[in-house]
């Protein structure tokens, strides 16, 4: 019996043990063949090979590893720790972090063969004392998604978020800043300068708020299913769902707030003092090549940098998530501003407390 | 050495070293992180240690009462898992016979498919058009949607109750297994009727099990986080999600692991007395 | 003599037996809609349920990334899963067995991973192996497991071996035997049930665990978490729902099989 039990426990012992010395023979392997080995920290479904098809096609004897980070916070968190990414990909709100506290590469643009196709408007975003520190490469709005035919007339404020009508069907983003962003929408405060009067409103306004929410997101998959099958009527979505749920056949309308839409952009940077920099700089070039960009618009439903991709958009749906035949949306909409790092801690501690609240 | 020695140092140092060095030490980086200011300048770097942390989150009432509600939460969590569990345990020593193995694992196959699926899947059965909703009103049995069946305080304490049966058996199975058949068998011969020998012998040999059950099942949820991100809704939160929230929406770590630190403190001086109060030293042997 | 009681005595169902089914079901009714789904050839988890088709399946042997997601999480499963077992056991016997200064402290330590929240553990573990420099790999996950495995297989085992009759090894001990010995031969296999049961759970904790994979793993995700990054894909789904059905699948397979065997060579022994 015994010796069963020890033939038990040494078989899983002796498998991983074989398996650590496969898998080590087969690193030894990499080193000697390709010629360079990317670490990439990128956000969950960025890993698939058709986000950097253009990359992979470019240089076969490149191997790219991921990462995976669940949020800009995780991120964040672990690019401090000492991640040995060599490249990493945020969202506007938090670029601010990593310049101020050394943690990123300056782009070189003459070295990017793809940079025309970025327009000024979005060049901007990842410049900072003048520098180019993060290179733009996929957007999107943020506005209120509705159910046409659980939600009477069409909705035209983010006010509607708050409306007691819809109490129980309503769902938010599970974040903090972005609270603090709509409810600046709504009382026409200054984002960027949100006084402690104005925060303890903020909290108070989503507390009462909480009563009328069903849940709060965390990705858009989960908002995708519950406003499929009617638990959600009226929420906070980025355009991702409003496409994904044309394309099902949800009767859904993405909302025009008369405070205006808001706008978000990704980035991604090269992590300060890696060896890799020369590499890191073609893959995000070649981030931006027509292939890698066209499966983010097709399979995702985000915007992309690239903006000759973005005029040749054909599909509908896609054309009217992104609002292309409208020029003029762009005006009304607002981008999100860089956060410091006071105003993080404040407003994902105020987040916490509204959570808490009885 | 006398063997025992050795066989006791073989026994210890393993597990002593591995919890000490990939457990306790990443702790005391935690503790120590908790008197962080802020996550400014090198993690790992040099910092003034204060008290800033702690005062914040002291400051804040609603985290408190946060988590007192976590741990009547739990408590009633313990409580319903192990009652529903012993017939379980039961049921695999005295009856189930040889195939107790095979029954075991199919009380395990569920748990080996990913949580998230199951989560999914229970949404799809329990939400406003699910199954079970349009039966009922197909039924004429309900006219509206039944609401609080997901994205509720309940609904998380009911998935909590129904996640942890399973695992709640298997220390009272295994306290059970100590029980001599023969003696019951001899005892019931001899006319004894079935419930005094469950009283008399059964439940207090099989104590130990369902006292390891209570804590096994009651100390985790406390910190729990996952089923209440997943369905509990806006208002379901508990403790370990604020704390959650710190890490991976906040990235400020300090003040995580300082909520991390005073729930840990906490939770070890309730399981302190609960220990002192049922004199674990004597049932260890 | 045991023989003839074993057969007087049979397995007796009853009413624990229907008790036991009831629960069986409730914990494999998500599983009965999953398989449903993973025949479905819509992509979302909504009625109503349109044509059936078997191209989930044929496409999950056309998708190297999942097989090798879901080998991963098997491999660390079964080496956390048996390191916790190892270290766990050893605790139980040192608290069942032995009399020394630093029991209790012992006994906390031990049950202490259980209070922790896991996503602090997950952070504080990769600040730790950052620092000494040790690459994140199924490796680190694996060391993450074992440490949050270990509090069950304490109180398993240690529920098994608490007040356990001393006769039979202090009888041992009489006849000259070594302790190491007595342990091996005779405490190991009278409470080897406990120790399956508690691999079982250990290894059942790990197969799952999101938040360690998420921190410690490097670059090669388990499976929960490469089912979290392709949940954003509606049209990936279908493909994750088809390989958890078929992981279900075929370790109830196996295990009814080896019942059978095991059945098989009992009847042969006993004839």
């Amino acid at each position: 019996m015994l010796t069963m039990l020890r033939r038990l426990f040494l078989i899983p012992v002796l498998l991983a043990l074989s398996i650590a010395a496969c898998s080590q023979k087969s690193e030894d392997k990499e080193v000697a063949q390709t010629s360079g080995k990317l670490a990439v920290l990128d956000w969950a479904g960025y890993d698939a090979a058709d986000f950097w098809i253009d990359f992979k096609n470019k240089y076969p004897d490149a191997a790219v590893g991921f990462e995976i980070g669940s949020s800009d916070a995780d991120i964040y968190g672990k690019m401090k720790a000492g991640t040995q990414a060599d490249i990493f990909h945020v969202y506007t709100g938090w670029l601010q972090f990593y310049v101020d506290e050394g943690l990123v590469e300056e782009i070189d643009v003459t070295k990017l063969q793809n940079w025309s196709k970025v327009p000024e408007s979005f060049r901007i975003i990842g410049q900072f004392n003048g520098k180019q520190y993060f290179l733009p490469w996929d957007w999107g709005f943020t506005s209120i998604l509705y159910r046409t035919d659980k939600v009477k007339g069409t909705i035209d404020s983010w006010t509607a978020l708050h409306d007691p009508k819809y109490q129980g069907h309503i769902a938010t983003w599970d974040d903090g800043p972005g609270m603090v962003t709509v409810s600046s929408y709504i009382h026409q405060y200054d984002e960027t300068a949100i006084t402690p009067e104005q925060l303890a409103a903020i909290k108070a306004e989503w507390i009462k708020q909480r009563k009328l929410n069903l849940f709060y997101w965390a990705g858009e998959p989960e908002l995708i299913d519950a406003m499929a099958n009617g638990d959600v009527w009226v929420a906070y979505a980025w355009q991702g769902a409003y496409a994904t749920l044309l394309g099902q056949g949800v009767p859904v309308a993405y909302a025009d707030p008369k405070e205006g839409r808001n706008s978000w952009v990704g980035a991604y940077g090269i992590r300060k003092g890696t060896p890799n920099k020369d590499l890191a700089l073609r893959f995000l070039d070649e981030k931006l090549a027509e292939a890698t960009a066209s499966n983010v618009v097709n399979q995702f439903y985000y915007g992309v940098a690239n903006q000759e991709v973005m005029q040749g958009i054909t599909d509908p749906a896609l054309k009217q998530a992104f609002s292309i035949d409208d020029p003029t949306v762009l005006q009304r909409t607002n981008f999100t501003p860089n956060l410091t790092a006071r105003q993080r801690d404040d407003w994902t501690a105020m987040w916490t407390e509204v959570k808490a609240a009885p | 050495m006398h063997p025992r020695r050795a066989t006791f140092w073989a026994l210890y140092l393993p597990p002593v070293a591995w919890v000490g060095l990939f457990f306790l030490v990443p702790l005391v980086l935690m503790f120590a992180l908790s008197f962080r200011a802020d996550m400014q300048g090198e993690l790992l770097g040099p910092w003034r240690p204060g008290l800033t942390q702690y005062e914040a989150i002291f400051a804040v009432g609603s985290y408190w009462r946060l988590l007192a509600i976590s741990i009547g939460m739990a408590l009633a969590v313990a409580a319903a898992a192990v009652t529903l569990a012993y017939p379980i345990a039961y049921f695999l020593v005295f009856r189930a016979g040889r195939a107790a193995g095979i029954c075991l694992v199919i009380l395990m196959i569920p748990f080996w498919t990913s949580f998230l699926l199951r989560v999914m899947s229970w949404k799809f059965l329990l939400g406003s058009e699910g199954v079970i909703n349009s039966l009922l009103s197909y039924l004429n049995v309900i006219s509206e949607p039944l609401g609080g069946l997901l994205y509720s305080r309940n609904a998380v304490v009911i998935t909590l109750i129904y996640v942890w049966v399973p695992f709640a058996a298997l220390p009272i199975y295994a306290a059970l297994q100590r029980i001599d058949h023969e003696l019951l068998e001899s005892a019931a011969d001899l006319g004894a009727r079935p419930w005094a020998g469950f009283r008399a012998v059964t439940f207090p040999l099989s104590l130990t099990g369902v006292l390891a059950s209570f804590f096994m099942v009651f100390i985790p949820t406390v910190g729990e986080y996952v089923t209440p991100l997943l369905i509990g809704g806006s208002s379901g939160s508990m403790f370990g999600n604020i704390i959650q929230d710190f890490f991976t929406k906040a990235a400020n770590w300090p003040r995580g692991a300082a909520l991390s630190i005073v729930m840990l403190a906490i939770t070890l001086v309730l399981v302190a007395i609960a220990a002192r109060v049922v004199n674990v030293r004597r049932l260890l042997g | 003599m045991i023989a003839s009681r074993a057969i007087a005595h049979p397995p007796r169902p009853g009413f624990l037996g229907a008790y036991f089914a009831g629960l069986a079901i409730l914990l494999y009714l998500p599983l009965a809609v999953l398989l449903l789904f993973s025949f479905n050839a819509g992509t979302s988890l909504s009625f109503p349920v349109q044509d059936l088709t078997l191209d989930w399946y044929r496409k999950l042997f056309d998708s190297p990334e999942v097989l090798r997601a879901a080998r991963n999480s098997i491999i660390v499963a079964v080496g956390s899963g048996s390191a916790a077992t190892l270290l766990g056991t050893a605790v139980a016997i040192l608290l069942t067995r032995f009399r020394f200064r630093g029991e209790s402290a012992l006994f906390a330590i031990a049950l202490l991973p259980l209070v922790v929240p896991i996503v602090v553990l997950a952070v504080a573990l990769l600040v730790l192996f950052l620092a000494i420099g040790i690459d994140r790999s199924l490796w680190t996950v694996g060391i993450g497991h074992t440490v949050v495995a270990l509090p069950f297989v304490v109180l398993i085992v240690t529920a098994r071996l608490a007040g356990f009759d001393r006769d039979l090894e202090d009888a041992a001990m009489d006849l000259g035997a070594r302790y190491p010995k007595v342990l091996a031969r005779i405490v190991l296999p009278l409470i080897a049930p406990a120790i399956v049961s508690a691999w079982l759970v250990a290894f059942t904790v790990s197969l799952d665990e999101f938040a360690l994979a998420l921190f410690l793993a490097g670059n090669d995700a388990t499976f929960p978490v490469y089912l979290f990054s392709q949940l954003r894909f509606a049209s990936r789904l279908p493909v994750m729902i088809a390989l958890a059905v078929l992981m279900m699948v075929a370790t109830l397979l196996l295990v009814l099989l080896a019942e059978w065997i095991r059945r098989r060579g009992a009847t042969a022994r006993a004839a």
